[in-house]
């Protein structure tokens, strides 16, 4: 469960953002690449239970999956994919070094005066 | 309240942020590889499953080692010392981080539990993660190597199961080799996964009992030493 982890960096950083502005959040957004191995229901979830009691109880978390690229070890194909690991389109080989797709960012945080 | 109508929803705003999750831990984690470096001390993260003989491998470096080098180890686990205990036992210095709910550590456990280690340049020190093929992988120690140890016995296809994990580490362990003839496992298997997830890392066969290729993971260890001292002066 690194998402309870993660959960607990983005209500730090929300909080470090927000410092002493007095509102509510209503709604954040994070994208995360396909290979970064985040599970967004579980993201979600744990991002509920760390709200709990703070400016950010009940806001809305929506996670974005991006899609990751890879470098075929073969043949040398540039690939996207939308998962943990990759299959080459060219010649059907797994895997790769992977380009990109590992990122998790925090985007947007929507807030409402109290 | 609403400015425009006055009915009592106040309007919403969007902030934009755009910054990656986990950045104070990647601070943190920057900061430690400066100490670390600053004092010529090589710092290796050990990852992998429970049971695949992190803690075994330790004890082998150890007993060849005592004699000739400084080793300190930091000992990850959600609960006990028992593992410290071995580490004082074979001969090097340990410190235990109890995580409780954590599955890995964090760069900041480390920061910390450098204060409790009579840390000396040009140490080596391991740093046995949480027994986890999941969490650790995302969070950076400030570590110099990261390694990870899997056996047999848990099935080749393990590295097609933890993409993250086998990506994030520039050695792996196939440690119990003494156990493949014993098991349904085949190494060619296994290293084409490997090879799959992680085109470039080094892979080595280790019995942390046995004996068996213990000597390539010392050797490895040692270039990788050599090259993060040469970088230090280049
Ligand atoms: N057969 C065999 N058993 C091993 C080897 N290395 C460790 N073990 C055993 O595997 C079990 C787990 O080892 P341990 O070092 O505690 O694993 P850790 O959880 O990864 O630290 C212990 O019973 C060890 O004796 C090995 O190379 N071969
Ligand atoms: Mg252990
Ligand atoms: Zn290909």
């Amino acid at each position: 469960m690194h998402e309870l982890s993660l959960a607990r960096d983005l209500m730090g950083a929300i909080e470090r953002k927000l410092d002493r502005g007095k509102v509510r959040v209503v709604r954040v957004s994070v994208s995360v690449g396909s290979a970064a191995g985040i599970v967004p229901e579980s993201l979600r979830f744990a991002f509920r239970v760390v709200c709990e009691g703070t400016r950010a109880d009940g806001a809305e978390l929506s996670v974005t999956t991006i899609a990751a690229r890879s470098r075929c070890a073969d043949c040398g194909i540039i690939f996207e994919f939308d998962a943990l690991i990759g299959r080459c389109p060219g010649c059907g080989r797994l895997g790769g070094e992977l380009l990109s797709g590992d990122e998790m960012i925090l985007r947007t945080i929507a807030v409402a005066d109290v | 309240m609403c400015d425009t109508c006055g009915c009592g929803i106040s309007s919403v705003r969007t902030i934009d942020v755009n910054e990656r999750l986990l950045a104070s831990n990647a601070a943190q984690a920057e900061q430690n590889r400066a100490h670390f470096a600053e004092r010529e001390i090589l710092a290796i993260n050990l990852m992998g499953t429970p049971g695949a003989g992190k803690t075994a491998l330790l004890e082998a470096i150890i007993a060849k080692w005592r004699e000739s080098r400084r080793i300190l180890v930091i000992e990850g686990d959600q609960a006990t010392d028992r593992d410290s205990a071995r580490i004082r036992a074979a001969g090097a210095i340990a410190c235990q981080v109890e995580t409780g709910l954590g599955c890995h550590l964090a760069a900041h456990q480390i920061h910390d539990a450098l204060h409790h280690l009579d840390l000396r340049d040009g140490d080596l020190l391991f740093i046995e993660n949480v027994g986890n093929l999941v969490c650790p992988a995302l969070f950076d120690l400030g570590e110099r190597l990261r390694v990870v140890v899997t056996s047999p016995a848990e099935g080749a296809d393990k590295p097609l199961k933890y993409p993250p994990m086998f990506r994030a580490a520039h050695l792996v362990v196939l440690n119990k080799c003494d156990l493949i003839p014993h098991v349904p496992f085949k190494l060619d298997e296994w290293t084409d996964y490997v090879r799959a997830i992680t085109p470039h890392a080094r892979i080595l066969k280790t019995s942390a009992l046995g004996g068996e290729g213990l000597g390539e993971l010392l050797a490895e260890i040692d270039n990788v030493r050599q090259a993060f001292s040469a970088n230090i002066f280049a």
